[in-house]
């Protein structure tokens, strides 16, 4: 029997091996690829992203992907990829302020700024009604004016009728 | 057009809508072409695609800027921090998608099944290879990228990639005595 050993190619020889099942698993945060991705880990977290990625096929293939984007030229992106995005941000002046806001800026805040002036300018209407109708008197004066008028231009009426059948105008 | 490293960040996350244009314009070719490509085996529409990459604006800019004011500069450029961040962002996306989108049932079977990888192999003991050793045999020869790849990926020179790859190949064949043809 031969004991001669079997000659193998590099990647043959490579796929018939098989690593020890206490290789590296678990997950990379953003920040820490990121940092791998620019060669900029130290060497003890280096070699911890090294054995993840030796360990993980669909973390070594994100992490080929990255890679090669970061050094491609890129194509413009669609416009209205932009535009939607550039709408997240609104302007400086509709902007909450960082700090937690008083009773009164919170109840005129952004969202609830229309429904307040509409709610605003109702109240100063009802209380201008109410007053200048007040100040005439009120309702039962108002009433009372109304009757007097009314009695008085029949009375008024009246007369002007017995007037004229005294006079003997009628035929 | 501003470039994306010279964005002030500082101004963004305070609430200046110039800078967050800025930044948006600067931003979005990069964002695009890392969502496309993270979610090119899903073969989304255009729409779907587009809803994924607006979706990583959405993330930079909720609560305030938390993501982007968790942003070092010291550890690396805001260019591949964002790749990894949109990427990130793109496959979350799309793993919320199919939650809401797939039951049990309606996935292939064949995407539920478990790949049969019993077959007799030699085992590398732990700690024959040095991490990175390992990595660049599974990038040559797993992934059959070639050396140039590995090298941009690694941020190291070709000739480094040939003479890590030389050392681990002999340490292996030296443990399991088997020769070189």
């Amino acid at each position: 029997m031969s004991t001669e050993p079997i000659p193998m190619s590099d990647q043959e020889f490579w796929r018939s091996l098989a690593m020890d099942g206490g290789a590296a698993s678990g997950s990379i945060s953003d920040n820490d690829l990121a940092a791998w991705l620019e060669g900029r880990l130290a060497p003890a977290e280096a070699a911890r992203v090294d054995a993840v990625l030796a360990a993980d096929p669909v973390q070594r293939a994100a992490a080929m992907e990255l890679s090669e984007i970061l050094a491609m030229p890129l194509p413009a992106a669609p416009v209205r990829l932009a535009v939607r995005a550039q709408a997240l941000v609104g302007f400086e002046a509709e902007r909450m302020p960082a700090s937690r806001p008083g009773f009164f800026v919170s109840l005129f805040a952004a969202g609830r700024r229309q429904a307040m002036r509409a709610a605003a300018m109702g109240t100063a209407a009802a209380i201008l009604a109410v007053s200048g109708f007040l100040m005439g008197g009120g309702l039962g004066e108002s009433y009372a004016q109304q009757k007097h008028i009314t009695v008085v231009s029949s009375t008024d009426t009246s007369n002007e009728l017995t007037d004229l059948f005294s006079d003997g105008n009628v035929i | 057009m501003t470039e994306l490293n010279e964005i002030n960040l500082r101004g963004l996350t305070a609430g200046n809508k110039r800078a967050w244009d800025q930044f948006v314009a600067a931003a979005a070719p990069l964002i695009n072409a890392v969502v496309r490509r993270a979610l090119a085996p899903y073969r989304l529409g255009e729409d779907d695609v587009m809803d994924a990459a607006q979706d990583v604006f959405v993330r930079l800019c909720a609560s305030d800027f938390r993501l982007i004011k968790g942003y070092d500069p010291s550890r690396a450029g805001i260019s591949t921090w964002l790749a990894v961040v949109a990427r990130s962002a793109a496959i979350d996306h799309m793993r919320r998608r199919r939650q809401v989108a797939d039951s049990i049932d309606d996935v292939p079977e064949a995407a539920l099944a478990v790949e049969d990888r019993h077959t007799e192999k030699l085992k590398i003991p732990q700690g024959l290879l040095t991490d990175r050793q390992a990595l660049m045999l599974r990038l040559l020869y797993d992934e059959d990228r070639d050396v140039t790849e590995v090298a941009d990926l690694l941020k190291i020179d070709a000739q480094t990639v040939r003479s890590t790859h030389h050392k681990a190949l002999l340490r292996l064949r030296e443990h399991f005595k088997i020769d070189p043809t």
